[in-house]
């Protein structure tokens, strides 16, 4: 059960930050309408406003390096809770910068999952 | 009641509990709690303290910089995303930690800590 989580973890990290980096608006595939985003501090909630805030983040190339990643099972049935530390390289910056994330997963029901809880924070120096 | 008033009492009860008494922890944890510390993991309420009250320094200081939260479900749950400082007892330089709860009311009316995932954030 453990090493199961730790595979959806590593895997929808994996197609998460491969998404962002190549094609941002496919994002909003893994959000629903209950899905929320607190981005730096700020709240937002549903697929829409979601894909509007990743979207219109001021740069248009980005790549995302994660260190580390941390699963657990949440108390939903077949809900994980997936933590991530990384560094962000914005295209033109010389320093990347340094981000913790965590996310909540829920299982669709068709054999994959969507985000209910996204929180971002960079981390400062 | 606000739940970010709630996330903010949980996490100034918590890091006062750890910096000033730190066996007291338990309270927070039931037989269900995960924890995984810098990749280690463990499960339940002595194996979760035990690793706190093992951890290699006596005294510490956390200073948390920023409390995020979110609920996360019809039961009532509630995920808090903290970062902040952890100033050891005798070290010149701060570590910088990320940590993520995920509490869940208990019929008292108050909350415990099922998931628990902690990560020092290296430069």
């Amino acid at each position: 059960m453990e090493e199961q989580v730790e595979m959806v973890g590593k895997a929808f990290v994996d197609h998460y930050y491969h998404l962002f980096d190549n094609n941002r608006t496919e994002l909003v595939s893994l959000y629903q309408p209950t899905s929320m985003l607190t981005f730096e501090g700020q709240r937002i909630q549903g697929v829409d406003d979601i894909s509007a805030k990743l979207n219109q983040l001021p740069f248009d190339q980005c790549r995302h390096v994660i260190s580390t990643v941390d699963s657990q099972p949440s108390a939903f049935a077949g809900g994980v809770v997936v933590f991530v530390s990384g560094c962000l390289q914005l295209h033109g910056e010389e320093h990347p910068l340094r981000f913790s994330q965590m996310f909540h997963l829920i299982p669709t029901g068709q054999g994959s999952y969507f985000v209910q809880n996204d929180m971002f924070r960079l981390n400062y120096g | 009641m606000d739940p970010d008033a709630v996330a903010k009492a949980f996490v100034e009860h918590y890091y006062t509990t750890f910096d000033t008494n730190r066996a007291g922890l338990a309270n927070l944890y039931q037989d269900t709690s995960m924890l995984s510390f810098e990749g280690q993991k463990f499960q339940g309420t002595q194996s979760i303290t035990g690793k706190l009250t093992s951890l290699p320094f006596q005294q510490c200081q956390h200073g948390i910089t920023t409390v995020d939260c979110q609920p996360s479900g019809p039961a009532g749950g509630m995920l808090v995303f903290v970062s902040g400082n952890l100033q050891l007892a005798g070290e010149q330089h701060a570590l910088k930690f990320s940590q993520m709860f995920h509490l869940m009311p208990t019929p008292q009316g108050s909350f415990y800590v099922l998931n628990d995932i902690f990560r020092l954030n290296y430069a």
